[in-house]
């Protein structure tokens, strides 16, 4: 009833008396207001338009809004936001100096501060684009990847161990250092979603390719006692598909689990039909506590690569060479050849039993009777049986007797032979059979009564039976090991007399049947098959040869090295999908156990719908998300880019473009960003430029107390960005400015050291992270991206400045203010060490007086030139602080080590620092080094500015 | 005279008070700044909802799942039918871990100690438990806690979150932020992760269980340390003397001062506040983990163990010294408990390393008048089954997890003394009175301290997000004094 309010039930039921009629429900926690009604009045009366939620309908690039003070517009960003600033009677503020924008826009574009050459090189640059320069140099740098990276996997959840129970290693760092590589190759935004959430989908995937799959297996799991299976896989698939909507979205799915969502257009069937993308993935949901779950990738780096290759090649030589004619080894394959022949010919012709020319068996001994304990046939305690055989060894054989290994030379094979001594007992008989390679041979058996044969220690026959020794009662294939290998047997005599007989089968059981057949034909008439059986057989089974053997062990050789490389080379967990998808059912109240109708894949309804030429998996669904008609991923990713820059998104809450979220700042600039952006082909790069050669960016952050308390959060843009430095970024300036950050990008995570106990105060005692060791050298120095996160105890560094523990999707972080960062800043090693490493570097390169000391060491720390004051009082700071220290060289030398004084030294702590400087320079370094922890402490470096 | 500092400073106050949990982001109210006059601040506009019963809580979590049927919760019938089956007519289904669902059989265990009806409630306690016993009628028992997650990580992190899965506030992160803190100079909420003489293998405790989820990180728990640094960073480095300290501070003051005159921003004076602060912690936390001079007769009260520091006797002394100092919440998990073999040997140890200590730490409180108005929680993440995991004796025998009920006692601020509250079967297997589900005792804990736990909440995606969930649950009524 648009217009006529008196006629709409809506307003009826709100205003209604009836307690069964009003809505809300009398039992509903929350009433409207008469305010609320009021306007639901108003909004009838003025024709009850209703439009879909802004962020639903798809982004149309606005017009640019007429400015008045068009001078000071660089870019568009520029001209939407003055438009608003003019609207409200604001003004823009003045530009930013040179010193704090170059410091801003790389800790902005690189998470780092600048060094003191790039300063000079931009402020002595006059020319109008020195700016865009400084800008282009800076997204070509690697540490602009590195930078972005950490952003994306806060979003991406990105730890380094499972996150749950056990909370063991997970070896998931190529997928990080493929996100840091994708920011720094500018992979367009559309390609970089497709890759992550379809990588494995594509035709030919990459290597890379599958690499990113690992978004999709960055959640935490767990394999806890217990657990049932059903449950965990659930949680998993809800993780991806809630981590999905957020991080492209905007979207709150974890609603749509066990209801339709009470805000926002999407259902409970929207949630499963996207559960059924995610949820067919080709591996146990349950970790079993291993870094590497499958499915999982290897990912060798570069020079792994180089390693394997260099192998193969080897290998592929060597394999060639013995398979090719070779003149020194082939006269002794023509020998051995007509040998075989004759041996084979004999064999047929005796029908005898034959010694293998290749074969070496040693004589027969015995020891025995072992008669005492009345269970010998199953008792392994009196004899050798499963022991190492030692020919010298004595033996408590029966009655108290002892007995020792006896040497029977005499015993012939193939015939039996009786007379093994004992009635009711068993004896052990030994042989060593030495073969020139590794081979299967056959022997015969046979005994009076039952037998055991053990080779090399290892039990291939038993046989419980009473009866007369005779020839051929169990012949049996002896895998040989090439060298002595060792025959023991145990004939156990039930009554009455007990024997044994052994004997080789033809030497025709002993070879391959294609060896046999090859010899068999006349050597002229044999194929090239043939000829490379009898020489592989020759070369690699009987023949001696030094060249042979020499050529042998270094095939062996380079295959194990082949070998240990592989073993070496990282995984990385991937999404694979099953042969079959699995099913999937809406789940009722989201419970794994409540299963309800089978659900198919899908989008949810409210948002266009999947193109029809698109597979119904997560490729289309990847396809679908980066489709320009979709109305939030585009706008989603360029409001967490401006999130990055400015500290607060356009839209307010980056998780949450839905109703329940904040409406957009800037709607219009909003959707301009955004469909530029899918029109730059999705150039993350592109819009980062564009960002901070705003006008809007560029200005000077100062507040007036008016400004303030008009617009606290800075969401009109009437001056520049300012607030504290992220976790990242104020480790990583301290390592920087004091000269000890290591630059190498990729790599296993690593772990700079952290106060003890915090991992074992609360780990899994079995868990294989329970116990933290540091490392030491350059891993201590690198980024702090690439620092070990363990989920369930992150690294205090982070931890203290709001850096997400990684167990949960966050796609942006809050920004606190407390004491516990004053202590860290302070007194945590690694910055004390950096402090004393900045004091020596001040020292080393910042000229003769102390007054240049101070000022580089000002400049190293703020990017700026101090003033003269400045200067001024950090000296006098200095001097009385060397004075107290020169006074006391103990302390300084204790301050500059890192070290206590003797009498404490049992709590000394430990770094790695700079080696202790003699005492006459401890005072010295000492002052400089208070000076410079306190440079590392001020609002004005950990803030960006 | 600094007219535009005081004007900020103003603006800033009103800033926070006047919009909090929208501008709150912007900062000085860390959960470490308040009133030193017990005055609380940092907290919410309109809480606490009501007048509080309790000012204070001191959490004594048995993280592993503490054995109902042998500790609390007296099952004498259990004696007859030893080794006999678990009826199905009992079991009804109910879901069980992968550990024992595999079993041919569910033999009952009953359990071997002895148990005695104590003080004028005539509560049934465990020999094991001869301490905890004497102070019967200082206690609310509830016997039918109930929770829906069988395995520890989700369980815990249920409990102490309101959520099986991560990413939600603890609950001493919600009262940090609800109720602000009292004491300028030590944390409102502090952990403690005492050691523990059971079986070694102990379940794991992860830093959400006392994490600030989607509140800000500066209401998480700060663990309070029994070797190195009892909070982090705490000492200065070698050669750093706290008048250099000093000195550095003021320099530091010196170069933010001039900063925020230039600049203007708020934040650069809450920084200068909050390095005050950081100072005055490096005095204010020595001084609470300093025991030397607790007399004598209270270190013995607390057992042998009280001067041997980071164990649970140590941490209870620490935590009344700290309920003194109007910390608001602490925390402490006692690790050990999750027998599924062993009982006979190991849960012995267990309940020593607790029970003098739980019981000196109520009696402590009491004489200096601090146990009206401080809660006191005991408790684990579930229960553990009537039916044998293992090998069953009389004598030994393991304990599968038990969601369906368990036990916990509470005590002090808003609490009745001399209550058995909820009744089991005679297998303690199924609730046959009064179910308190764990987000009904939270509420219960919120309900003690002030806090309508429906109305304790926070915006996360669209949803506003309470510590006890979104079904119905209420504060168990019969408990509250």
């Amino acid at each position: 009833m648009p217009h006529k309010p008196g006629e709409s039930e809506l307003i009826a039921r709100i205003t209604s008396d009836d307690p069964d009629l009003v809505m809300p429900p009398p039992d509903a926690s929350k009433r409207l207001t008469a305010g609320e009604i009021e306007l639901f009045r108003r909004w009838v009366e003025q024709g009850a338009q209703w439009e879909d939620h802004w962020s639903l309908v798809v982004p149309v690039r606005a017009e640019l809004p007429k400015v008045k003070q068009s001078d000071w517009v660089e870019n568009p960003i520029d001209q939407f936001v003055l438009a608003r600033l003019e609207k409200e009677g604001l003004h823009p503020g003045p530009r930013a100096d040179k010193e704090t924008l170059i410091r801003r826009v790389t800790f902005d574009l690189t998470g780092l501060p600048p060094t003191l050459a790039e300063i000079d090189a931009f402020l002595a640059d006059d020319s109008p684009e020195a700016y865009e320069k400084l800008v282009s140099r800076l997204l070509e740098s690697e540490r602009y990847g590195e930078h972005m990276a950490r952003f994306w996997l806060d979003a991406a959840r990105y730890g380094d161990t499972h996150g749950l129970h056990l909370d063991n290693y997970r070896e998931m760092w190529p997928y990080r250092d493929w996100v840091v590589n994708a920011f720094n190759a500018n992979m367009p935004y559309d390609q970089f979603t497709i890759e992550q959430l379809a990588g494995d989908l594509l035709p030919n995937p990459t290597l890379e390719q599958i690499v990113a799959t690992g978004f999709n297996r960055a959640h935490v799991t767990t394999s806890e006692g217990g657990s049932i299976a059903e449950e965990v896989y659930t949680r998993n698939v809800v993780d991806r598909v809630v981590t999905t909507g957020t991080v492209y979205m905007g979207l709150t799915l974890d609603c749509t689990r066990c209801h339709d969502h009470k805000f926002d257009p999407i259902t409970m069937h929207d949630f499963y039909a996207m559960f059924a993308m995610f949820n067919s993935l080709d591996g146990n949901p349950l970790d079993g506590n291993k870094k590497d779950p499958a499915p999982v990738v290897k990912v060798p780096s570069d020079a792994q690569k180089k390693q394997l290759a260099d192998f193969d090649a080897q290998i592929a030589q060597i394999e060639k060479q013995l398979r090719e004619p070779w003149s020194e080894v082939d006269p002794l394959q023509q020998t051995w050849e007509t040998e075989l022949l004759a041996a084979l010919k004999t064999a047929e012709a005796e029908t005898a039993e034959v010694k293998s020319s290749a074969l070496t068996l040693g004589d027969w001994y015995a020891v025995g009777p072992f008669t005492d304990t009345k269970n010998y046939l199953f008792s392994r305690k009196h004899g050798p049986e499963g022991k190492p055989i030692k020919l010298d060894q004595e033996f408590t054989i029966g009655g108290g007797g002892k007995g020792k290994w006896v040497r029977h030379a005499e015993w012939t094979d193939g015939k039996p032979h009786q007379g093994l001594p004992g009635e009711v007992a068993a004896n052990f008989l030994y042989r060593s059979i030495t073969s020139p390679a590794a081979q299967k041979i056959t022997v015969s058996f046979g005994s009076d009564d039952a037998l055991k044969v053990f080779l090399n220690g290892k039990q291939v026959l038993a046989k419980n039976v009473s009866r007369g020794v005779a020839a051929d009662q169990d012949v049996i294939e002896l895998a040989l090991k090439k060298g002595e290998n060792h025959l023991l047997l145990k004939v156990i005599n039930h009554g009455g007399a007990t024997g044994f007989y052994f004997a080789l089968k033809s030497v025709e059981a002993s070879l391959p049947k294609e060896v046999v057949a090859a010899i068999r034909v006349p050597a002229a008439e044999r194929n090239a098959e043939q000829q490379q059986q009898l020489r592989d057989h020759f070369r690699n089974k009987v023949s001696d040869s030094k060249l042979l053997k020499a050529a042998q062990a270094a095939l062996a050789k380079a295959r194990g090295g082949r070998s240990a490389v592989d073993r070496q080379i990282p995984t990385t967990l991937i999404f694979r999908e099953t042969k079959e998808p699995k099913d999937s059912f809406f789940l009722r109240r989201g419970e794994y156990d409540q299963k309800g109708d089978k659900v198919a894949r899908g989008t949810p309804v409210a948002l266009p719908p999947m193109d029809p030429e698109w597979p119904v998996n997560r490729l289309g669904f990847a396809k679908w998300l980066v489709d320009r008609k979709h109305p939030l991923t585009a706008r989603v990713a360029v409001n967490r880019f401006w999130l990055q820059m400015f500290g607060v998104g356009i839209v307010k809450t980056a998780e949450d473009f839905g109703s329940q979220g904040s409406p957009p700042s800037h709607p219009e600039l909003l959707d301009w960003l955004a469909v530029q952006f899918i029109e730059d082909g999705w150039d993350i790069k592109e819009t980062m430029k564009r960002l901070v050669l705003s006008a809007t960016y560029r200005q000077s952050s100062r507040i007036t107390p008016e400004m303030f308390e008009r617009d606290p959060e800075n969401r009109l843009y009437a001056r520049g960005p300012r607030f504290r430095l992220d976790a990242e970024m104020i480790r990583d300036q301290a390592l920087a400015v004091s000269g000890l950050l290591v630059n190498k990008v990729g790599g296993p995570s690593v772990k700079p050291p952290q106060p003890d106990g915090l991992w074992f105060s609360v780990g899994y005692s079995g868990s294989n992270t329970v116990r933290f060791v540091a490392d030491q050298g350059d891993k201590v120095h690198r980024r702090t991206l690439y620092t070990f996160v363990k989920r369930t105890s992150p690294p205090p560094q982070m931890s203290t400045f709001d850096g997400p523990s990684r167990e949960a999707c966050a796609v942006r972080r809050e920004r606190t203010n407390t004491p516990l960062q004053a202590l860290l800043l302070f007194n945590d090693p690694q910055f004390v060490e950096a402090a004393r490493a900045l004091a020596a570097r001040t020292l080393h390169e910042g000229g003769p007086t102390d007054n240049a000391k101070a000022a580089m060491m000002f400049r190293l720390c703020t990017g700026r030139h101090p003033t003269d004051q400045e200067v001024l009082e950090m000296v006098q700071a200095v001097h009385e602080d060397r004075a107290a220290f020169e006074k006391d060289i103990p302390t300084a030398v204790a301050l500059v080590s890192g070290k206590k004084t003797a009498d404490k030294k049992d709590t000394a702590k430990k770094d790695a620092a700079t080696p202790a400087p003699n005492s006459e320079h401890a005072a010295e370094l000492a002052a400089w080094t208070v000076a410079a922890s306190v440079m590392l402490n001020m609002d004005e470096v950990i803030t960006k500015n | 005279m600094q007219p535009i500092q005081d004007y900020a400073r103003s603006i800033t106050r009103r800033h926070f008070f006047g919009q909090a949990g929208v501008g709150i982001g912007a900062a000085a109210l860390s959960s470490l700044m308040t009133g030193q006059t017990a005055q609380a601040s940092g907290g919410l506009p309109g809480l606490p909802h009501f007048a509080p019963k309790a000012k204070r809580a001191i959490y004594l979590f048995m993280a592993g799942a503490p054995s109902q049927i042998d500790l609390l919760d007296h099952k004498p019938k259990l004696n007859e039918l030893f080794d006999k089956d678990l009826p199905d007519s009992i079991r009804q289904g109910q879901r069980l871990t992968t550990m024992t669902s595999g079993q041919a059989r569910f033999p009952l265990a009953p359990s071997k100690f002895k148990f005695q009806q104590h003080g004028d409630s005539g509560a049934w306690v465990s020999e094991l438990l001869p301490h905890t016993a004497k102070m019967v009628d200082d206690l609310a028992i509830v016997r039918s806690v109930n929770t829906e997650a069988i395995n520890h990580d989700p369980a815990i992190t249920y409990i102490c979150t309101g959520h099986q899965l991560p990413g939600r506030a603890s609950l001493g992160a919600w009262l940090s932020y609800g109720l602000g803190s009292m004491n300028d100079d030590l944390p409102s909420f502090v952990v403690m992760t005492p050691s523990w003489t059971g079986r070694k293998d102990a379940q794991a405790l992860y830093n959400r269980l006392w994490g600030a989820g989607f509140l800000q990180s500066k209401y998480q728990g700060v663990s309070l340390r029994s070797k190195g640094d009892p909070v982090l960073y705490l000492s200065n480095p070698p050669g750093v003397s706290s008048q250099l300290r000093r000195r550095m501070l003021d320099r530091l003051a010196k170069y933010n001062e001039r900063t925020f005159v230039s600049l203007g921003d708020p934040e650069t004076e809450a920084r200068i506040d909050q390095y005050e602060m950081a100072f005055r912690m490096q005095t204010s936390v020595p001084d609470l983990t300093d025991i030397s001079n607790e007399p004598q007769h209270i270190l013995d009260m607390y057992g042998p163990d009280a001067t041997k520091p980071g164990t649970f006797a140590a941490s209870c002394l620490l935590a009344r010294r700290m309920a003194e100092r109007d910390v608001r919440f602490v925390q402490i998990f006692h690790r050990g408990w999750d027998q599924h073999g062993n009982i006979g040997g190991d849960l012995p140890d267990q309940a020593r390393d607790i029970d003098q200590p739980c019981f000196a730490l109520i009696q402590d409180l009491k004489r200096r008048g601090l146990l009206d108005d401080t809660l006191v929680i005991w408790g684990g993440e579930f229960g553990r089954t009537c039916y044998c995991q293992g090998k069953l004796t009389r004598e030994n025998y393991g304990r599968d997890h038990h969601p369906r009920c368990f036990s916990v006692w509470m005590a002090g601020g808003g609490i009745k003394g001399g209550v058995v509250h909820g009744q089991t079967d005679d297998f303690s297997y199924n609730i046959t009175e009064n179910p308190v589900h764990i987000n009904d005792l939270n509420a219960t804990i919120l309900q003690c301290l002030g806090i309508d736990h429906k109305r304790l909440s926070y915006r996360v995606q669209g949803l506003d997000i309470t510590l006890t969930g979104v079904l119905e649950q209420a504060p168990v009524k019969a408990i509250l004094a």
